[in-house]
């Protein structure tokens, strides 16, 4: 019939006409949610990640962090710059400084004119608080509060530092780069670095820490991967930001997780509401393909004609689909103002493709086998109409539609194995669901049957509820399908509504409000007890009191950890440095065994943990299961440690895994009682103190004077102000799920909307007013919503428990809120939506309606 | 579109030899038309006649190309459509055939503008929109070139399906009771405008219809019983 070119002008003129059509204003709603979830929600991990890779390099100091107790070397330097990093030198080391007659060791920082790559430094001079993009400037120090306190010192003051005298330029607030300051619990002094060579501290045999800050861009540090490799072979310790994230960062894991399995549902829906229009919109243009047909078009023709109007409809909506992706983003930004930096590259192109793909693979797997029953069509059916060719198998549908969706499972999740998993849990729930969803339906039409028959008033409730009930089971394969598909968009939106507060839920379980705000280090064993009382009677909270010995690792196997564990762990910091040891004979707080078996003091005899230990004087030990996956140890090898001038091997008998988020006291390695109380030892514990109580604060300091107080309430708070806002950005993602759903609605009501119709026109044509024909198809609705509520709170509850498990990291519960919930809020929706959009129908002469059906 | 060779002066515009349609329905065999024999001159009008389920719109799907028979031989302007596949027939009737149907056969979501347009935008006429306009004035509907379908009467609506029919320039027109949905006065009307565009555009026109006073228009009319077609004389139609 016609060439390319005039078949894509066709297209597009009968696609402009169509609009008009209630179907292919559903498909464009459906396409235009698919590409904004998928757009809005990639654009948004995209930076997200970017975000958390900054966060990280800020808490870091840079975006890979190298340490070394030596200088580092200019021809590393010269290799680092050139691939387009910069460089910022630190010195990092403990040491002793004075004012007055008054002594403290420190946690000195030296840092040049470099610092911080990353953020900024509040330092407080007086009453101000300055914001500051560098460090301390020549001749000067910044130091912790706690110093302050201690030395009695304020701004202006000076410190002996080593041999030099440097003045006090203002008290930290926050550090630019703070976790670099966490692990060690001395109290924070910032200096130049130019002014180390004065203070005499770097000396032959100084236990001196040297830092390489680098920061670029992840190309240049992804150029620079060999070198970062060969230098952990070395020993070097090597924090690359993209695999070192920070301690917020199982939380925003979390979240991005969610945010990927919102944007599948919003993508699932809106595939579901693209089959269901899809195969109105083919219905309707069959009596147009017939006549294309007898008017000359060829069978390429017209799949060539409908698959271009289509595509063209699918572009449409991509288009404003990836606009409202790109505002949603926009938003999604601006919720997370805080999180994410400002100076941010615009967002890239690979999510607005992502989304067009997407568009354009839901249209092909939901309407593709639909689509091509147009093909069959025979031009004889504009003289005999009942010659429609035969639908499309349903399993043909399902299949392509689940390839498909199983393809963009993989595509977005990166992992096909949770694709296949799903795809085929889907489609064995698709399998259950149909049989329920029958069983449900003919359950509800003999209730309904059973209703009083006849009561004379056509006001009678009853009345209209047995007669919906007839015309559900009348029509009960059009009926499974809507069902199916209603169940569909309640149970994507009913789960990820769920997830959601779970979710948040899980976030509060994580930090509640008696979270540690404070670490108490440096308890002797003698104060100990009296600790105890003293935080029993202040602190809101407190964790158990651990006893910690140090000890550094000297052997594996009895050969030395550099021979034995992996190369790229030779750098590790529990290789490079003294761990804390503890002992307990309970699996603490917030730990979980993952292998192996607890010790126990039954297990032996009744001598007491010691008897733990056997012949050759080696203790079993609980093994931190990060670690011992980091460094490749298993349950049965041996450790030997050198604590002091003293040697104690342990065997591995058992991996825990445990949350570094806490906020509470973690520690590698476990010993069981009996073993390391020999050696010099003190507890630690973690406590919360209400701002208000911070008094109590100088009375521990008072009467403790020995114990160490550290103050992590700012990092608290800042993760408590990372996970507000992810939580924001989460609620917003959950509206455009629930869009989605509303469109399947939309979309499978309007593809039933002719049936109704003309069971509308008979209704009138026997006598049946308004009144009772709203009633009547109200209670069709209703029962439609409540048997689709139900269904949909048993997948929802199942498919929570799966993800929960494999996916979230969350212990699965029962919601039975669901149970009502869903089906008040199926019957709500689908009354609402299927009442309005038969509100024409009822309008409609009999005549019209009952015409429609062969006409439209 | 698809241009075979244009019939000759001498070769009948539709020539069919034989022609039978059996269906099976189950282990029945139905016989609806059986060895047909029928010519149809450029410029003639025809008109088949027969009672309800004698199989006039069969022979009507056969002769259009839009079935195919179940034996015997058909050709259309001088191409054995035997020798084609369903899309080489669709091939052939681009833009040189029309149709009248019963039902009208208007696409709901289309106005009257834009249901006329449709076959031109199939085949590559220059100006389709300003011929479109054409016909619709032609047909007495200029001032309803907006108007959806079920905006219009059932009048309306079939001599906006005429404008299709003719918009092309076919030269064979079939109709398949172009006035079974109308009532007497209209579908007298009807058939005034579609003798009168017959006329004028010299085309050849087959209709099936039960009506005899519209069959009395034709030049010929064929009268379709137990699957046989037999010629009447004019004088033979009943009124």
């Amino acid at each position: 019939m016609t060439g390319s070119a005039r078949l894509w002008g066709l297209s597009w003129r009968g696609l402009k006409r169509d609009m008009r059509a209630g179907d292919v204003r559903a498909l464009f709603l459906a396409l235009a949610l698919a590409v904004a979830a998928s757009t809005m929600i990639g654009f948004f991990l995209d930076r997200l990640d970017r975000g958390l890779t900054r966060q990280a390099g800020q808490l870091l100091g840079g975006d890979v962090v190298l340490e070394q107790s030596r200088p580092f070397d200019a021809a590393l330097r010269e290799t680092l710059e050139s691939a387009g990093l910069t460089l910022s030198d630190q010195v990092d080391m403990v040491s002793m400084v004075s004012q007055d007659d008054a002594f403290q060791s420190v946690s000195l920082k030296a840092v040049d004119d470099a610092y911080p790559h990353y953020g900024v430094s509040r330092i407080a001079r007086g009453d101000e608080v300055a914001e500051v993009a560098s460090g301390p400037a020549r001749g000067d120090v910044w130091i912790a509060p706690r110093l302050a306190m201690l030395l009695d010192a304020g701004v202006g003051d000076s410190l002996r530092v080593g041999s030099a005298e440097l003045r006090v330029d203002g008290v930290i607030e926050r550090e630019a780069d703070p976790s670099a300051g966490f692990g060690n619990f001395n109290p924070r002094l910032m200096m130049h670095v130019d002014d180390l060579p004065a203070t005499g501290l770097v000396q032959e045999g100084s236990r001196i820490e040297y830092e390489l800050l680098a920061a670029g861009s992840a190309e240049a540090v992804a150029s620079v991967a060999p070198v970062l490799a060969r230098l952990r072979g070395e020993g070097v310790e090597v924090q690359d930001v993209r695999e070192d994230r920070p301690r917020l960062g199982s939380a925003l894991e979390r979240a991005d997780r969610y945010l990927s399995l919102a944007g599948l549902a919003a993508v699932l829906l809106a595939g579901v509401a693209v089959a269901m229009a899809t195969r109105r919109y083919v219905e309707r243009h069959l009596d147009t393909a017939a006549l294309l047909r007898c008017f000359g078009a060829s069978q390429r023709d017209l799949v060539g004609l409908f698959a271009l109007q289509l595509l063209w409809l699918a572009l449409a909506a991509s288009l404003v689909g990836a606009l409202v992706g790109l505002a949603g983003q926009a938003l999604l930004l601006a919720l997370l103002g805080a999180v994410m930096p400002i100076d941010l590259p615009p967002p890239g192109l690979l999510p607005l493709g992502m989304g067009i793909f997407t568009a354009l693979a839901v249209l092909a797997g939901f309407a593709g086998p639909t689509l091509l029953r147009l093909r069959r069509v025979s031009a004889l059916k504009v003289l005999r109409r009942e010659l429609d060719p035969l639908p499309a198998s349903a399993w043909i549908v399902v299949v392509m539609a689940a390839a498909v969706f199983g393809g963009l499972l993989w595509l977005y999740s990166g992992d096909g194995l949770l694709a296949l998993g799903l795809l085929l849990g889907g489609m064995i729930a698709l399998v259950v669901l149909w049989g329920l969803g029958s069983v449900l339906l003919r359950l509800l039409a003999r209730l309904c049957r059973r209703l009083p028959h006849e009561t004379g008033s056509p006001d009678n409730p009853w009345r209209a509820l047995r007669m919906g009930g007839q015309q559900l089971a009348r029509r009960h394969n059009a009926s499974l399908g809507q069902l199916l598909a209603f169940a569909a968009a309640l149970f994507a939106m009913a789960m990820i509504a769920l997830v959601r507060g779970d979710l948040l839920n899980a976030w509060q379980a994580q930090l509640p409000e008696d979270t540690p705000n404070h670490f108490a280090i440096n308890i002797q064993p003698g104060e100990r007890d009296a600790f105890e009382a003293a935080l029993n009677e202040t602190a809101d909270a407190h964790s158990a009191l651990y006893p910690m010995v140090r000890g550094r690792i000297t052997a594996i196997e009895g050969q030395s950890p550099q021979d034995v564990v992996p190369q790229e762990a030779r750098g590790d910091n529990a290789l490079r440095r003294e761990l804390n040891l503890t002992w307990s004979d309970e699996v603490p707080t917030g730990n979980r065994l993952v292998a192996g078996e607890w010790f126990t003091a039954s297990s032996t005899d009744s001598s007491g943990w010691m008897s733990a230990v056997d012949a050759r004087k080696v203790a079993p030990i609980s093994l931190e299961s990060g670690l011992a996956e980091r460094l490749g140890l298993g349950v049965g090898d041996t450790l030997t440690f050198s604590v002091g001038s003293e040697t104690v091997k342990g065997r591995i008998t058992s991996l825990r895994d445990l949350d570094w988020d806490s906020f509470r006291p973690n520690f590698y390695v476990i010993f069981p009682p009996g073993v390391l109380e020999e050696f010099g030892h003190s507890y630690i514990t973690a406590f919360h103190l209400d701002t208000a109580e911070r008094g109590v604060l100088l009375g521990l300091v008072e009467d403790f004077p020995a114990v160490t107080l550290l103050d992590v309430e700012s990092i608290l708070s800042r993760v408590r102000e990372v996970l507000d806002q992810v939580t924001r950005a989460v609620e917003l993602v959950l509206v455009l799920v629930l869009l989605a759903g509303i469109s399947v609605l939309y979309a499978a009501l309007v593809a039933s909307m002719p049936v109704r119709a003309h069971e509308a026109g008979l209704l009138r044509v026997f006598g049946a007013g308004n009144r009772l024909l709203a009633r009547v198809q109200g209670a069709e609705f209703a029962l439609l919503g409540l048997a689709s509520g139900l269904l949909a709170a048993l997948l929802a509850e199942l498919a929570a428990a799966g993800i929960y498990l494999t996916w979230l990291d969350l212990a699965p519960r029962w919601h039975l809120g669901l149970w009502l919930g869903l089906p008040l809020v199926g019957i709500l929706l689908v009354g609402v939506i299927g009442q309005l959009l038969s509100r024409g129908l009822r309008r409609q002469a009999p005549m019209a309606s009952l015409g429609l059906l062969g006409e439209t | 579109m698809s241009n075979s060779s244009h019939a000759n002066a001498n070769t009948p515009i539709l020539h069919a030899e034989g022609l039978s349609k059996e269906v099976v329905s189950g282990e029945r065999r139905l016989i609806i038309l059986q060895a047909l024999d029928i010519e149809v001159q450029a410029g003639e009008s025809v008109a088949i006649l027969g009672q309800s389920g004698a199989g006039k719109s069969t022979l009507l799907g056969l002769l259009a190309g839009l079935d195919a028979p179940s034996g015997g031989r058909l050709a259309m302007f001088g191409q054995s459509l035997g020798d084609l596949d369903e899309d080489g027939r669709a091939g052939l009737r681009a833009g040189r055939v029309g149709f009248v149907f019963q039902n009208f056969q208007l696409l709901p979501t289309l106005t009257a503008l834009e249901n006329v347009l449709m076959p031109l935008e199939l085949t590559a006429v220059r100006d389709a929109d300003r011929l479109a306009r054409r016909w619709l004035e032609r047909v007495g509907l200029g001032e309803r070139l907006d108007h959806l379908p079920k905006q219009l009467s059932g009048g309306e609506q079939q001599r906006v399906a005429l404008a299709r029919a003719f918009v092309t320039g076919a030269e064979l027109v079939f109709a398949d009771e172009p006035t079974g949905n109308l009532d007497p006065v209209t579908g007298e009307r009807i058939i005034d405008t579609l003798f009168e565009l017959n006329h004028e555009a010299g085309t050849t026109l087959v209709l099936v219809t039960h009506d005899h006073a519209l069959a009395r228009r034709c030049d010929r009319c064929l009268q379709l019983t137990d699957g046989h077609l037999v010629e009447m004389m004019r004088d033979e139609v009943g009124a």
